[in-house]
């Protein structure tokens, strides 16, 4: 009998009084006091994971500190929530290098080495630790509505919602009223920074959904790359997604020399350029690299998707990377067939969706198809980067009130940007998206954003199993950050996934995932016995 | 090396439930990866490993949930927790204008624990603990995200503390009772109850009234090695090498424990006789090996006629009130809800005699 006998209360706390058949019952269900902690373990693992626990504790006493730590900072974590897992990797990391002091480090391969040049130069870890100046210590979220904003302000947002709430009832005279009496009250505050500025783009909307219903909210194609530019440049939020999906797709893609990357939105193919680079320094030579784009065919008869494809193959041809490019042009992504993207057999399918299977919200069969063709691809690897918010709610009040949060918390950080024109510029591109939520309805409204948690429920159910985002990635997105000056961006892992936000609102999430093998076939059914009953 | 490589695990085991032990080892573990022999930090992983959760505009179990900026220049940030009040029509939407009530809410602000260097404001054990003290005591609770060592040493955290002091002072929508005034109270654990004292003297010296301070297992060390650290040394989660190096990481380079800081009765600390400090729950935990060190603060207040309570918990080790899955941890609880509450009673009881 070990230490921890019946009579020692455990988790649930009734358990222990409580007959054994309850007791069984909830020996399969997580402890729900470690989950209030932050940590998934099933009460009938909890003596097990105590048990690994201290076994890694007697490796680390027994191995000096010094090569702990670098043991612990050369390893990839994922997923800290499942503690189990997490005792476990470090165990088998501890394991395979006892009684090996010296070849630690040749032993843990990490793709660390390649990757490091991706953006940044590899630096070794105590080096930044040492220069931290002013560190992101991932401070929380301000709300629009905080304190720290004066009257003005927060009438601005109550009358925001009363608004919105009108609008919802169908109450025209009275949100049109309102609207009138926020502009004048808008005069009053500062329109250059925090409430001032975001009610602005809110109370527009509000008056187009009203007065200008067919109204179309995207710039001209050349305004909407200028926006996208800036907007790339003036915070990290794209930066990230390019980054972690890539930092994704290269570990995938290790050990393949055939690779195939579907790109669901090419836009101007920023994400590819560091990819490239970083194939070209992988140890043993760079793989062969195929990327298809997706995206709209040019109004003008211009072949636009060509043309990205040009630069990128030009790049490729300049680091010897082998490198094809095809452009498939669609409207929408449940336009596009699988056989137009030609997956070769021996090839090694990433998908990357950069914000774009929200767009497919519109109907459930569309999202539906386009899963089920991803599915069929039988991809290595599927990068989903989403905005993390709840913009496709039923009720037009409750999008209304989310994005006004949301998109409070999105202006605050870009606040923070010094550069100009960036800065000015890059909120055009934001005000995009705020008008689609706001004034449009139906196929037009495609900026039908969903939190992580729903998307996690999706592609589980269209048959994905998540790969778990590590360390590696969430270290290198922090130095990311560094190269903005603003101090309040903040990324974290939440199980496997990473989100990048502001002041701990998370903005944008990144995940992973691979398609789950096909079940096996239905076993032909056997006739059914022929029983006699002999009375 | 105390202990040498042997695993000194058995103690341990036997005083706490099993999750609670997962839980604490767990974090030692991990801390112990994060701490470098030269005095640097991980900082990154660090991130990576603590739990975190979001605030909540919803009411949950009653309590809902919100960031605000205190200091833009320093990204200081806090996490506001609110009980739903009874009569509200629409919970959750918080009337930043009018005052809380013209009953007394006490308003608790909370510093985490970590040692300095660990967790935030919105790692999810404090979160949910925060959210505990607002269900139990009937208050509003301010959960400071102070400024963390090693990257900002002393006097960072208090400057942090005092900046949040001021902030609840001033916010009018904090007010409550009929003589409309925010009832302050300070409440911290480990690192947490160290910020909890210091912020408490540099109040004593401005015009901000406090009602009560609490400190759970608060931090304090000393340059000499007392007895419960010697016996305690490594066996209940908690060594006294690992002490020194958070406060090397925290005080003033090349300072050593005796800073007044740390050591705020020893050789280079100060009497508070004559001071109207106010009264103070001291929660120590008869199984954590800085004990003696809490004892002597407790000690050193008492001597200069301070108002102070001391709770002993014999079998307590440290992190107990984490989970509610101890006596202690009931213990506790009740005894800060009476602490911060008897105030309000006397309040109501000074009010309804002043009619």
């Amino acid at each position: 009998m070990g230490p921890y006998d019946a009579s020692i209360p455990t988790g649930s706390g009734s358990c222990s009084s409580s007959s054994s058949s309850s007791c069984a019952r909830k020996a399969s269900d997580v402890d729900g006091l470690l989950a209030g902690a932050g940590y998934k373990v099933k009460s009938s693992d909890l003596l097990q994971v105590a048990k690994r626990l201290e076994r890694l504790e007697t490796f680390m006493v027994n191995t000096p500190s010094e090569i702990s730590q670098q043991l612990a900072s050369d390893t990839v974590h994922y997923n800290p929530t499942d503690l189990a897992s997490w005792v476990d990797s470090l165990l088998s990391e501890f394991n395979h290098n006892y009684n090996q002091p010296h070849s630690f480090s040749s032993s843990v391969s990490d793709l660390s080495d390649f990757t490091a040049d991706l953006h940044f130069s590899s630096v070794p870890d105590y080096w930044i630790e040492k220069n931290y100046t002013s560190p992101p210590h991932h401070p929380l979220t301000a709300v629009a509505a905080a304190a720290t904003e004066e009257d003005s302000g927060i009438r601005l947002v109550h009358l925001l919602m009363t608004c919105a709430e009108s609008v919802q009832r169908g109450d025209v005279s009275l949100a049109g009223s309102l609207i009138d009496y926020m502009q004048t009250l808008l005069s009053q505050v500062n329109r250059s920074s925090g409430i001032g500025k975001v009610a602005g783009y809110f109370i527009d909307a509000l008056s187009r959904r009203l007065f200008y219903p067919q109204a179309v909210c995207a710039g001209s194609a050349f305004e909407n790359e200028i926006w996208y530019h800036h907007f790339y440049e003036a915070c990290p939020y794209l930066k990230f997604a390019h980054f972690t999906a890539n930092q994704a797709i290269l570990e995938a893609f290790d050990g393949h020399d055939c690779l195939h990357v579907i790109d669901f939105n090419l836009m101007y193919g920023l994400q590819w350029p560091a990819l490239i680079q970083a194939l070209a320094l992988r140890p043993g030579g760079p793989p062969f690299l195929r990327i298809t784009g997706i995206g709209p065919a040019s109004p003008d008869g211009h072949d636009s998707l060509r043309g990205i494809g040009l630069k990128l193959a030009e790049l490729a041809r300049s680091v010897n990377v082998r490198f094809a490019f095809r452009g498939v042009a669609a409207s929408r992504l449940d336009h596009v067939k699988p056989w137009m993207l030609k997956v070769g057999p021996a090839e090694v399918v990433a998908v990357n969706s950069i914000m774009q299977l929200h767009r497919l919200l519109s109907s459930e069969e569309s999202l539906d198809t386009v899963l089920a063709w991803i599915r069929s691809l039988k991809p290595r690897i599927v990068t989903v980067v989403e905005q993390e918010a709840n913009h496709n709610e039923p009720e037009f009040l409750d999008r209304f009130t989310e994005s006004l949060y949301y998109y409070s918390t999105m202006f605050d950080s870009l606040e923070a940007c010094t550069i100009q024109p960036e800065k000015t510029v890059a909120e055009m591109y934001i005000q995009r998206e705020i008008c689609n939520i706001v004034s449009c309805e139906g196929l037009a409204r495609v900026e039908r954003h969903e939190p992580l948690a729903k998307w996690k429920a999706r592609l589980g159910a269209a048959g994905f199993w998540p790969l778990h985002l590590g360390s590696n990635a969430f270290k290198q997105a922090n130095m990311l950050l560094t190269l903005f000056s603003a101090e309040g961006y903040c990324v974290e892992e939440k199980e496997g996934c990473l989100t990048i936000g502001w002041h701990s609102r998370p903005l944008i999430a990144a995940s992973a995932w691979q398609a789950a093998p096909d079940p096996p076939p239905d076993p032909v059914p056997t006739p059914a016995p022929h029983v006699v009953v002999s009375s | 090396m105390a202990g040498g490589n042997e695993v000194n695990l058995n103690e341990a085991k036997t005083v706490v439930p099993l999750n609670t032990w997962i839980l604490i080892s767990n974090f030692k573990l991990a801390y112990n990866l994060l701490r470098r022999p030269d005095g640097t930090f991980n900082r990154h992983l660090a991130e990576f490993l603590d739990r975190k959760v979001p605030a909540n505009a919803i009411p949950v179990d009653g309590v809902f949930s919100f960031d605000v900026v205190i200091d833009k220049a320093t990204s200081l940030v806090s996490r506001v927790y609110c009980p739903v009040p009874v009569d509200e029509a629409q919970p959750g939407i918080v009337e930043l204008e009018r005052p809380l009530s013209t009953e007394v809410v006490p308003v608790i602000i909370f510093f985490h624990g970590g040692s300095f260097a660990h967790s935030s404001a919105n790692s999810a054990i404090y979160d949910t603990l925060c959210r505990r003290f607002v269900g139990i005591c009937d208050a509003v609770v301010v959960s400071v995200n102070y400024r963390r060592a090693p990257e900002n040493r002393y006097p960072c955290a208090y400057d942090d503390g005092c900046a949040a002091l001021k902030w609840v002072s001033s916010r009018p929508w904090l007010r409550s009772g009929k003589d409309c005034k925010v009832h302050m109270y300070l409440c911290g654990d480990s690192s947490g109850g160290n910020i909890v004292h210091n912020v408490a003297m540099r109040a004593v010296e401005s015009d901000i009234v406090l009602l009560g301070i609490i400190l759970l297992n608060p931090l304090f060390g000393g340059e000499g090695r007392t007895e419960s650290e010697t016996k305690l040394d490594g066996k209940y989660f908690v060594a006294v090498q690992d002490r020194d190096w958070y406060w090397r990481a925290f005080l003033p380079e090349g300072d050593d424990r005796n800073h007044p800081a740390c050591n705020p009765f020893g050789p280079r600390g100060r009497s508070l006789e004559g001071l109207e400090f106010p009264k103070s729950l001291v929660v120590v935990a008869g199984l954590d090996l800085v004990q003696d060190w809490q004892l002597a603060y407790v000690e050193g207040l008492k001597k200069a006629g301070q108002d102070v309570k001391l709770l002993y918990l014999e079998q307590a080790t440290i992190g107990f009130y984490l989970l509610p899955n101890n006596n202690y941890f009931y213990t506790v609880m009740d005894e800060i809800k009476q602490f911060v509450r008897s105030n309000c009673y006397l309040l109501k009881l000074q009010n309804s005699s002043n009619k």
